[in-house]
């Protein structure tokens, strides 16, 4: 099954057959241990994480659950405009998203021939994109567009080119060149050639992407709501201020169901494209028609005519949805003018410092959680140790359906019943990185040759020792790469968990903005940006060391 | 050393090509050493050589995508080092370029491949077969027909033969209507009985359009078989410059043995 998630790069990697006896390991693989450990016995300390806590608060999950029931959703009507609202922010989002990263890309492949500080530019937007959240470009865009839809769409779109740039990116670079230099001398220009051979070499990978990223961004604009930037997150915002906790679990539910419906949609669309890639790669793309000169219909033809139509329309209904009229632009960028000149000079306090290290710590002490358990789950998911299929089942369903719920949404619960603090945040952050350390260790794991396990096995080994001995090994370098993408995931996440109180720098970073004191936004943002690069390059670093 | 005048100079043409002293450095590395040429319109042109020789840096100085370090290059006319970017852009439409690996882009069909070598007379991009203009289309379909692959124009390209390939590069240079080809090592992936006909149908492509053609070949049987005119190059320089038809077999395999003795 596709994963939503999979790190770039390690989709699909099939690792190389274990040598008879495993190298020495790489320094990496006992010092990235070594300090998320050290960080996690400080993060315990920090976050006062004690199993008594843990207890009582699990009692008053309880209580709260228990207010929770029975479910409503509230009046129907209204939730299900939100829910299409929630479709067109991310559709609209990813569409710009999308058309922006194009030229992005194009900029800062080092094919690029052009002026190096366009090159340069074009790099560090697609950077900081990458390391801004959505949720934080949201409260930025609520106060420069006003509630609603717009901003969450701009609020997606922003964070949505990094990734999307990034990935056209490695694309544009990796694709061969020879078209390239053979229509340039043809006399074509830059932008001809650009469209006749980068472009179309690249395009079948583009849409994936793209794809691949409209189903993170639905689950992400479901949530957007929660800072007033429109989708279905505006009612479980509505309902957690008014304490209505029945209303709040049955929209919760409706996300859930929405966000399992759509993980299934896209299953089933990208096993549909991936059919057809493969199946013009052997027949004619078009039949004859009725001149030589102009290709006829067939059904390939038709599907993906349909289906380009189908995705220019919906991405053109989604932007009108979003109700940018001239005058709002106008306002907005009255409104950005004056944050941007709001900005200067940043200021960077003491407690902003404490903020990011708080977000940084609860993150990677929920890795350490999160990976350690996910670990357990994907050894009994797969079925080198234990063999009971229906356990495996079992296991990977519940890991759906965790993995269905966002991070925020345990963060609000949590908050509820145990109060304001990094605990709460600390909690959902370890259940998130829990469900996504163990899909892609659960990948990882199906993914290695059994052949070292089958011969220790045949030789009278335990199942155990094969394991260890005959799977391990394998497993090293992408239980390490995958820790360490989970970990950067989860700082993100934490970045923004102080929004609804759950510890970390999202409660300063939104006070500051609602305050209207930009040059703590500024600060702010410059230190997050720092602090997510950093780590993402560390991630990188280790990583490559690694794998 | 002194160079026999070749048969075709009686053409009272201007010449298509003319290098006067052309030096071309890389760094420190000298890749040609100072060479005469002049080329006539309508010839068939065999570049021979071993590998390494500076016969693709000598195409490349053709189409200005090099420029000389010292001499200059007269290319139809206009020195390529002089045009400015649009006028280069414009120089090119008028040559077409033949690569050793096709550059065809591999999941497009062959008659959208042939319709990107009209490109250069457009002024916007183009996606899509049906986004050319008709007259192009019908035009693209003829030069497919020459080149024996009409029945092909709706094929992916990466699914064709690289035979196929070459002679759906061949219809794309085509349709430029160029009035100078310079096919670099166009035959070098094929096997012989695809380069053989490859190379065919260049020569009769040429003699029916009448467009001059310099094409590097590293095979000497290759080049005794196609060519009007043999430039033999050997370490950045010319050691031979007939017409082929005075030009025996043994003379320019000497010239790949001297080059391995030495
Ligand atoms: N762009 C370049 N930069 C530096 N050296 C080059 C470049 N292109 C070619 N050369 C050098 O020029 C020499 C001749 O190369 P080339 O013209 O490709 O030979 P041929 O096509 O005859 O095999 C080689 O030594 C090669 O390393
Ligand atoms: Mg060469």
């Amino acid at each position: 099954m596709p994963t939503t998630l999979t790190p770039p790069g390690t989709r699909g990697r099939t690792p190389a057959p274990a040598p008879a006896r495993p190298p020495r390991a790489p320094a990496a693989t006992w010092v990235i241990p070594l300090i998320l450990g050290a960080v996690t016995v400080f993060g315990l300390w920090w976050i006062d994480v004690r199993p008594a806590a843990i207890a009582a608060g699990f009692e008053d999950i309880t209580r709260l659950l228990g207010r929770m029931f029975p479910a409503t959703t509230g009046p129907v009507p209204e939730l299900a405009a939100l829910v299409v609202e929630t479709l067109q922010i991310a559709i609209a989002g990813t569409g710009i998203a999308a058309l922006v990263s194009i030229p992005l890309a194009a900029g800062a492949a080092n094919t690029f021939t052009g002026p190096r500080w366009v090159q340069w530019l074009c790099r560090t937007l697609i950077v900081v994109s990458r390391a801004v959240p959505s949720l934080v470009f949201a409260i930025i865009f609520v106060r420069i567009f006003g509630l609603g839809p717009a901003a969450g769409a701009l609020a997606i779109a922003f964070h949505s080119v990094g990734m999307i740039g990034k990935m056209m990116t490695d694309v544009f670079e990796e694709i061969s060149a020879a078209p390239r230099e053979a229509v340039n001398a043809t006399g074509a220009n830059r932008f001809q050639v650009f469209v006749a051979t980068t472009f179309t070499q690249a395009l079948p990978q583009m849409t994936s992407f793209v794809l691949y990223r409209l189903d993170i961004n639905i689950r992400a604009s479901s949530i957007l709501g929660l800072v007033g930037a429109g989708g279905i997150g505006v009612a479980l915002q509505r309902s957690i201020g008014s304490l209505d906790y029945p209303r709040a679990a049955g929209i919760i539910a409706v996300i859930i169901v929405l966000l399992l419906v759509l993980e299934l949609i896209s299953n089933l669309v990208q096993r549909a494209v991936s059919e057809h890639a493969g199946d013009t790669k052997h027949s004619m793309t078009f039949p004859p028609g009725k001149e030589l000169s102009s290709p006829g219909w067939n059904a390939p033809r038709v599907g993906r005519s349909a289906g380009l139509l189908a995705g220019v329309v919906l991405f053109i209904l989604s932007l009108s949805a979003l109700s940018i009229s001239p005058d709002r632009l106008a306002r907005g960028w009255e409104n950005a003018v004056a944050m941007l000149t709001g900005f200067v000079p940043p200021v960077f306090t003491a407690e902003i410092a404490l903020g990011l290290f708080e977000s940084l710590v609860m993150a990677l002490t929920a890795t350490t959680f999160g990976v350690l358990i996910g670990l357990v789950i994907a050894v009994f998911s797969t079925d080198h140790l234990v063999k009971v299929p229906v356990l495996g089942w079992a296991l990977r369903g519940v890991i759906v359906v965790v993995r269905g719920v966002p991070d925020i949404v345990y963060a609000i619960v949590f908050v509820a019943a145990l109060g304001l603090g990094p605990f709460a945040g600390f909690l959902a952050l370890a259940i998130s990185c829990t469900a996504l350390a163990s899909k892609f260790f659960t990948d990882a794991l199906q993914n290695i040759d059994p052949g070292p396990i089958r011969a220790l096995e045949a030789v009278g080994a335990g199942r155990l020792q094969a394991f260890v001995a005959g799977a391990w090994p394998q497993f090293v370098p992408s239980f390490i790469g995958n820790s360490l993408f989970t970990a950067d995931l989860a700082l993100r996440e934490s970045a923004v968990l102080g929004i609804v109180g759950a510890g970390g720098i999202g409660f300063l970073l939104h006070e500051s903005v609602t305050s209207i004191d930009y040059q703590s936004t500024a600060g702010i943002l410059i230190g997050l940006i720092v602090v997510v690069v950093t780590v993402e390059q560390m991630a990188r670093w280790a990583r490559r060391k690694v794998i | 050393m002194t160079l026999e005048k070749p048969a075709a100079e009686t053409a009272q043409h201007s010449p298509s090509i003319t290098l006067d002293g052309v030096v071309k450095r890389f760094g420190d590395n000298t890749v040609l050493h100072g060479v005469d040429l002049e080329i006539h319109p309508g010839e068939f042109i065999a570049l021979v050589g071993p590998s390494g020789a500076g016969k693709s840096t000598l195409l490349r100085l053709l189409n200005g995508s090099h420029s000389p370090t010292e001499g200059r290059v007269q290319v139809l006319g206009r020195e390529p080092v002089r045009c400015s970017r649009r006028e280069l852009r414009r120089l090119r439409t008028e040559i077409g370029f033949v690569f050793q690996q096709f550059g065809l882009v591999g999941r497009l069909t062959a008659l959208e491949n042939v319709l990107m070598g009209a490109l250069g007379t457009l002024s916007m991009p183009r996606y899509g077969i049906m986004t050319y203009p008709k007259q192009l289309r019908e035009r693209a379909v003829e030069n497919l027909e020459r080149v024996g692959l009409v029945d092909q124009r709706f094929q992916r390209c990466d699914t064709l033969s690289g035979g196929q390939q070459q002679r759906v590069a061949i219809a794309r240079m085509l349709m430029q209507d160029a009035r100078l080809v310079l096919a670099d090592e166009p035959v070098a992936s094929l096997d012989p009985a695809a380069s053989i006909s490859v190379l065919e149908t260049l020569k009769k492509l040429s003699a029916e359009d009448g467009f001059t053609v310099v094409c590097s070949l590293h095979q000497v049987d290759l080049a005794l078989e196609v060519s009007d005119r043999i430039v033999a190059v050997r370490d950045g320089q010319f050691i031979l410059d007939k017409p082929t038809n005075a030009t025996g077999e043994p003379e320019i395999r000497a010239i790949y043995q001297a080059h391995r003795g030495a």
